[in-house]
């Protein structure tokens, strides 16, 4: 186990590194290589805080007491739809750059001009704000809250979570979908798919299992989980499976059905990201997101047990990744492909992530030992 | 009866006596012991040391073979057997292929967990298990939990089970003996079964297959084939000739066969027009239609010396004769088409275009043998 | 103490109402088919197998003279029955839901609905396959459906969705089938033994399979229960949207959008869902079963409908909002259609019944109450009919070239079949609830206090 002190400083080596070739890409790429790279890790950081986010108000409107002794840890990281926010503020200054409706051009296209009335960057920035500041609200209510039933072990907060744990999840939807839409799909506003909502949540539900997961793994391992049984860790794998079955199925519904009709107006938005390298990266990415973690999460000892499945835990955060990747670079352009620029995004980012996600492992106890149903829960069996 | 008992049960009143009572019976070493509960009762396989079910892995390598089927074969049969280019996609359209095996691969590993757990792990249907004609049976299906010690190649200490049953906690000790069938079910029952089901198989194939050619012949559903309407060649009782078909109402008209109307051969010169240019399309429709039809009596040149003249005994029109060379446009159309003298009608062979363009064709051909000077290069 | 009643309030209520026990359960349930049916079962019946009669006589009709005595013509080539179609299938899917997907989250309430739900899953599929064989031309002919050597040399065609349904609708009956006859094994195991007529003693034998409860047989029974729960999972999921794709792989404005298999399966739920309240609260208290079917139950299902109901909402947002942000002009004229013009209503309708008024649902005590609960099923069934109604007849009726734009008239043959349908589907639930066991015994005991080892109190959800 690595010393608590020397862990910050192991990944401040690469932390800079990364930092610095973040800069050089700016200067050395432009604007738009290093936006692009920015938008996918603000996009990525933001949807496994997201993810968290609605699994805490899930469990609320389910009644589910399985999961509560694991409940701190998606509570925790919810934070992350929060601490994005400076994240957001540096890609507002992207619109201009990778956003064709930004250009004056677009008001020239019929079709694009149309929507200039929602695509504009003064009402993004606004539903970019209004959708961090609901996000804040929600997360102090459902996981500062909980934390809060900490000291105070009144039952009051159950009660309350699970009345407004439902609104949580009707603004989530639309705010999930908002940002789906505004970030990701007006990337090239020609192109619409209503199932795109669906779509990213599919990747954001499984980013918040996933990082759930990895933090049920870091908490276990040094054991500050007690009580959390193969039955436990059996229903969380079990999401993971599920998911992971949906997630492909949304894909490969919105890509069969564009395929299918052929339609100009929708496939080419496939076409660019089919084509030579990006036609590998697919493969990859359904590798990753579906083969491999599908044949290891088909056994039942995969599923129960947190040393297995936080590998492929890992490799479905990893896979996500290279969804929300390969959603936005190829607007880049043809030629463009991923080298050192991404990988020092990678470098930085990754370090950061980790480090944030350490310090929001210690906020609160490791469970929720001011809910009532904490024992009961401990005591569940399959 | 037989008089071997295969097996000693006793009852417990609850699923917790039960599984106080298994490990007490189990560290006699009495024989194998075996449970039989109204519901499955959580931990039961592991105090009786059951081995976990095969099921998983079988479930799992039958649908890996039902999607391998069903992809191969919608290979086969969209790329390979008959390719048939629809909706301009691919004879391997693995998008579209991707449902079908969808579907088949939960087929298969549906019917393997379902069929494979009641046939092979299950052995059912079987009727003849010794337990089954007990009196506690009536208890384990409804409240009831059993303990059986079973025999060990055949050898059982009856006494030994009973005390070490009813020291656990049992109650009603049984002593179960076989039934009329054999214990486990023998090969030619399960042989028999398959016969059976083969059998029924192929009366339905045979039955749906006499069905499917039979039904379709029968009113209604060969309503299609012999329909009220009326169609060419079939008899009609509506009309005197008895023929369905009737021939067109006197005065229609065929299309593009609009006639002259009252012109008198005289009057044609003047009341029939040339519509056309005479442009070089024109003409070379003019030649061709001419030397199709009206060279072997016209001759190639138009002056009616051809080598039909002599045995014919008919005297075809010189074109460069001074009469044929006055006749108007309209006169030599008149004369194509209703004919003249000797000359057939040639308004059935020619549409009137084709006349026209006839006309201008003798028109050079005139000239061709009488041209001024001007014409020449 | 106050922490005791706190966490009394904030548990679910106990799964069984009462002191019951494993007998006394297996006397109130399986009893049942052993006693002849009441007066009222038999005036139902009467009424239910006359609608059904009127149904399929017109289905004769329809055979001898054509499907011209249908509304379907030019531009809606696809009318009534595809309507139909979609919407038995859609209600199918809860009883599977509350089958196999309740049960992979070991939602225990679950058990005693979940005989009943199945059962009304094949009923619906049975009614649903009657009208992909009535709507074609030539229904003698539907063996051609199947990929088999012919003496045309011909194959199937794997790249029409409607093949895909084939296969999809088939093989969800199957698995279904299988799934609720394995489950009922051990129950006429049961009533294998209690019976005391001979005739019944032989065909409970047989249909149990000589089934004795041996611990070996339970776990190879547990296995195959929790592969097939999976399995029909994934058909859930699977089925309805192949359904959709009949739709959605289309060029027609209206019916090319992405978002149509999980729209079409949220709905299919949701009709669904409705369809077993509308069925379980008279089934519950005229069979005497209020205290195994408690309010708690109808309380989770009606939860569940509102869920599917906010769901619906979201999609039918998310169309209207493509229908703008696509800039498409012939999506955004039939969008407007979908609300306005001459079957504008049927719009307005589906949406008042699939949206609105389940909203109802939040109020707890609407929620609990018996009248509201009716009226809210009702409601989303109809709605939800009417839905399908808009999508398909009216996408159709005006899409690309207003020199195509036609009405379609529904005839008294194509509403007589509807009906029929109903009366089939009601046939069959009365018939089930008299001759077979309708709550699972051997699931419901296997959660009543003192059944498991160990757990001395109730199993809780």
């Amino acid at each position: 186990m690595s010393d608590r002190r020397s862990f910050p400083a192991a990944l401040a080596v690469p932390a800079l590194l990364g930092l610095a070739g973040m800069a050089a890409t700016a200067f050395h790429f432009g604007a738009a290589r290093f936006f692009a790279n920015w938008i996918v890790w603000f996009l990525f950081l933001l949807t496994i805080g997201l993810g968290c986010l609605f699994i805490v108000a899930l469990e609320h409107t389910v009644r589910s007491h399985w999961s509560v002794p694991i409940r701190r840890i998606p509570e925790r990281m919810s934070g992350l739809a929060v601490w994005v926010a400076p994240l957001a503020l540096v890609a507002l200054f992207s619109l201009p750059v990778l956003y064709p409706w930004t250009q004056p051009e677009a008001a020239h296209d019929a079709m694009v001009a149309g929507k200039l009335g929602w695509l504009n960057i003064p009402f993004f920035s606004a539903r970019t704000a209004v959708s961090l500041v609901l996000w804040g609200f929600c997360y102090a209510l459902l996981c500062l809250g909980s934390m809060k039933q900490d000291a105070s072990k009144d039952p009051a907060f159950t009660v309350k979570a699970r009345k407004w744990a439902p609104l949580v999840l009707v603004i989530f939807g639309f705010t999930l979908t908002n940002a789906a839409f505004d970030w990701i799909s007006s990337l090239e506003p020609l192109w619409y798919s209503d199932i795109f909502g669906v779509y990213v949540f599919a990747g954001t539900f499984l980013a918040g299992i996933a990082g759930t997961a990895l933090g049920v793994a870091y908490l276990v391992k040094r054991g500050r989980l007690p009580g959390v049984t193969f039955d436990h860790v059996y229903n969380l794998g079990g999401f993971l499976f599920a998911f992971i079955v949906f997630w492909s199925y949304i894909a490969f519904a919105q890509y069969m059905l564009q395929w299918y009709a052929n339609m100009p107006e929708e496939v080419f938005w496939y076409q660019k990201r089919i084509e030579g390298f990006w036609l590998v990266f697919v493969w990859v990415m359904a590798a990753l997101h579906f083969v491999i973690p599908f044949l290891f999460l088909v056994s039942r000892r995969v599923k129960g047990s947190i040393r297995l499945l936080a590998p492929m835990a890992g490799l479905i955060l990893a896979a996500h990744f290279l969804d929300l990747f390969w959603m936005v670079f190829p607007v880049l352009g043809e030629g463009v492909l991923p080298s050192w620029p991404e990988i020092s995004f990678a470098l930085f980012f990754v370090p950061a992530g980790l480090l944030w996600a350490r310090r929001a492992m210690e906020r609160g106890e490791d469970m929720p030992v001011g809910d009532p149903l904490l024992e009961k829960a401990l005591a569940f069996k399959l | 009866m037989s008089d071997k008992p295969v097996a000693v049960l006793a009852l417990f009143p609850s699923a917790q006596a039960l599984m106080d009572a298994v490990p007490k019976v189990r560290e006699k070493n009495l024989g194998t012991l075996q449970a039989y509960t109204p519901y499955p009762v959580h931990g039961l396989d592991k105090a009786l040391g059951l081995k976990p079910s095969p099921l998983g892995i079988m479930v799992f390598a039958m649908g890996a073979l039902g999607a391998t089927l069903a992809l191969l074969f919608e290979w086969w049969t969209s790329a390979s057997d008959y390719p048939v280019r629809i909706g301009g996609k691919a004879f391997f359209s693995w998008q579209a292929f991707v449902p079908v095996m969808f579907e088949v691969t939960v087929l298969f590993a549906a019917f393997t967990a379902g069929l494979g757990m009641i046939t092979l792990m299950n052995r059912l249907p079987w009727f003849g298990h010794p337990v089954l004609h007990t009196n506690a049976i009536k208890a384990i299906t409804r409240d009831g939990f059993a303990l059986a010690v079973e025999a060990v190649k055949g050898e059982l200490d009856v006494e030994a089970a009973t005390a070490a049953l009813e020291e656990a906690g049992g109650a009603e000790v049984e002593v179960v003996f076989p039934c009329t069938e054999k214990i486990p079910p023998g090969p030619t029952l399960q042989v028999f079964k398959i016969l059976a089901v083969a059998a029924g198989c192929a009366v339905a194939g045979i039955t749906m297959y006499f069905a499917i050619k039979l039904f379709p012949v029968l009113p209604p559903m060969a309503d299609m084939e012999e329909q009220v309407k009326a169609i060419p060649y079939e008899s009609s009782a509506c009309f005197e000739d008895g023929m369905a078909m009737r021939p067109p109402v006197d005065g229609t008209v065929a299309r593009g066969m609009l006639p002259m109307g009252p012109v008198t051969e005289e009057a044609s010169g003047s009341v029939l027009v040339n519509p056309l240019a005479a442009t070089t399309e024109v003409l070379a429709e003019g030649r061709e239609r001419y030397e199709a039809l009206c060279i072997a009596c016209h001759g190639p040149l138009g002056n009616g010396k051809m080598s039909l003249s002599k045995e014919y005994k008919a005297t075809p029109a010189n074109f460069h004769g001074a009469t044929v060379k006055a006749y108007a446009d309209g006169r030599l159309y008149y004369a194509i088409s209703k004919g003249k003298n000797a000359m057939a009608a040639y308004a059935v062979d020619l549409t009137p275009e084709e006349r026209w363009a006839v006309v201008h064709y003798i028109r050079a051909l005139q000239r061709s043998q009488d041209a001024p000077e001007e014409d020449l290069p | 103490m106050a922490d005791n009643e706190a966490l009394r309030d904030l548990l679910p209520p106990p799964l069984v109402e009462g002191d019951v026990t494993p007998g006394l359960l297996d006397d109130q349930v399986l009893e049942t088919p052993e006693q002849k049916p009441p007066k009222a079962w038999f005036l139902a019946f009467f009424v239910t197998s006359g609608m059904f009669l009127i149904g399929a006589a017109l289905i004769g009709y329809t055979f001898a003279t054509g499907v011209g005595v249908w509304g379907n013509n030019s531009p809606v080539f696809w009318g009534f029955p595809i309507v139909n179609f979609v919407f038995w299938v859609g209600i199918g899917h809860a009883g599977t839901l509350i089958s196999a997907i309740l049960f992979l989250f070991r939602k225990r309430w679950r058990n005693a609905i979940a005989r009943f739900a199945e059962a009304m899953t094949l009923f619906a599929l049975m009614c649903a396959a009657i009208f992909p064989l009535i709507h074609v031309g030539r229904p003698w002919f539907a063996f051609w459906l199947f990929p088999y050597p012919n003496e045309r040399a011909l194959w199937v065609n794997f790249r029409s969705p409607l093949l895909w349904d084939v296969f999809a609708v088939n093989t969800y009956f199957a698995v279904s089938a299988l799934f609720w006859f394995l489950g009922m094994v051990p129950d006429l195991a049961s009533m294998r033994e209690r019976t005391k007529s001979k005739f019944r003693k032989l065909l409970y034998t047989i249909g149990s399979l000589g089934w004795r409860g041996s611990a070996n047989d339970w776990k190879h029974f547990e296995m195959a229960y929790l592969l097939l729960a999976g399995l029909a999972t994934g058909l859930v999921l699977s089925v309805h949207s192949v359904v959709s794709f009949d739709f959605a792989v289309s060029l027609v404005p209206g019916w090319h959008m992405t978002i149509f298999p999980p729209y079409f399966v949220t709905g299919a739920i949701f009709a669904g869902f409705a369809m077993v309240v509308l069925v379980l609260v008279p089934v519950r208290k005229i069979m005497g079963f209020s205290h195994l079917i408690t309010d708690h139950h109808l309380d989770v299902m009606n939860k569940v409908i509102l869920a599917m109901a906010c769901l619906m909402g979201y999609s039918y947002f998310m169309e209207g909002y493509t229908a703008w942000y696509s800039q498409n002009p012939y999506i955004h004229h039939i969008f407007t259609k979908y609300v306005t013009g001459t079957y504008g209503w049927a719009g307005i309708l589906t949406l008042t019944c699939n949206v609105l008024i389940p909203q109802l649902l939040w109020f707890p005590k609407l929620r609990k109450s018996i009248p509201v609960m009716i009226f809210v099923a009702l409601s989303v069934t109809v709605g939800m009919w009417f839905e399908r109604f808009v999508i398909f007849l009216v996408s159709l009726h005006q899409d690309f070239l207003p020199s195509s734009w036609g009405l379609y008239i529904p005839t008294s043959v194509d509403v007589g079949i509807l009906l029929g349908s109903f009366g089939l589907f009601f046939t069959l639930v009365l018939l089930f609830a008299r001759m077979l066991p309708v709550i699972s015994t051997t699931e419901v005991k296997m959660d009543l206090k003192g059944a498991q080892p160990h757990h001395g109190e109730e199993a809780h959800e």
